[in-house]
């Protein structure tokens, strides 16, 4: 089973997984931003990223699961419910 | 840095040339194990690291699991040059299938089957990189008795350039290489004189003449060429 993660927690990693791995500014990751336009990630970056985030998953995350995201938020939210 | 095709040709003379400007390789063939490992002793004796990997570019699953097994086992690969392929000449409409397949699946499939193993990691590592396609003039200028040859080159082209726009903000360059009528088993069967005569500088490039293009392709100088496709062919077709 999946480690519970709070909201948080997953924020705070994503947001460290974005400025780290990704070079984005710190000052432009906000729940609200959006991943391609504020922070000019492309499709393959998302691809990527759901790569990363399988950090909070025993479960393979599939880029399926982010084809309707487009927030900082949209992610955290969907790694809630995939965790669930 | 990979070389596809390197036991002999051109992938055997970029192997080299690269070797001798102090890369590391890793050599690849399909059946020719034997000039394989020749070549890798060469390669050693010239104080560079050299191994072989042995399969068949047309086999996704053994692309996959053999490659997969090498990035784990020594890491990712900073160049890869798309070497090998083969040619079954014959007029179209005497074509068998299995000519038009296996050339299409061998030429072009290997596009997909070698580099769909490596680049999500060349991506995920975020390592910056070098890959280099081989076309060739009958891509570009098609020729008589090899529409399965000219469309798999012509297709090596369009798969370049688009990746080379997927990659470009990564680091990583995509270019191809079109050499014309070069001295390999692959144009021994040419009617030399007659094809000496259609090419302006009168002869048949070496294949150190495509080597060194490799060579510069992967260097750091060639950072901001990526998408392009260079000929390499005496003024064959401009």
């Amino acid at each position: 089973m999946s480690k519970q993660y709070s909201r948080e927690e997953i924020y705070n990693k994503l947001a460290e997984i974005l400025v780290d791995e990704f070079e984005i500014s710190q000052d432009l990751v906000k729940p609200e931003a959006n991943l391609f336009e504020d922070l000019e990630l492309d499709s393959i970056d998302a691809v990527d990223l759901a790569v990363k985030l399988q950090f909070f998953t025993d479960k393979k995350i599939s880029p399926e699961n982010f084809k309707q995201i487009r927030t900082v938020d949209d992610v955290v939210n969907a790694i809630e419910e995939l965790i669930k | 840095m990979l070389v596809t095709g390197s036991s002999r040709g051109i992938g055997r003379a970029s192997a080299l040339y690269l070797a001798k400007n102090g890369y590391d390789l890793v050599l690849h063939c399909n059946k020719n194990t034997k000039m394989a490992n020749d070549l890798k002793d060469e390669i050693v004796s010239l104080g560079r690291k050299a191994r072989v990997l042995q399969f068949d570019i047309s086999n996704r699953e053994e692309c996959k699991n053999v490659l997969s097994e090498d990035i784990e086992k020594n890491g990712l690969y900073y160049g890869v040059v798309l070497n090998a392929g083969i040619a079954k000449d014959n007029v179209f409409p005497v074509m068998e299938d299995r000519e038009w397949d296996s050339v299409l699946n061998t030429n072009l499939g290997g596009f997909y089957n070698v580099l769909k193993p490596l680049v999500m990691e060349m991506i995920s590592q975020r390592m910056k990189g070098r890959i280099i396609t081989m076309s060739s003039v009958s891509g570009l200028m098609g020729n008589r008795g090899q529409v399965n040859y000219s469309a798999s080159k012509a297709g090596i082209i369009g798969a370049t350039k688009a990746l080379a726009q997927e990659l470009a903000k990564r680091g990583i360059t995509v270019n191809c290489i079109a050499p014309g009528c070069i001295e390999t088993d692959m144009t021994s069967e040419l009617p030399v004189d007659e094809v000496k005569k259609m090419i302006p500088m009168k002869r048949f490039g070496k294949p150190q003449e495509v080597a060194s293009l490799v060579n510069y392709l992967m260097s750091e100088d060639a950072a901001y060429i990526t998408g392009q496709v260079i000929s390499v062919n005496g003024g064959l077709y401009q």
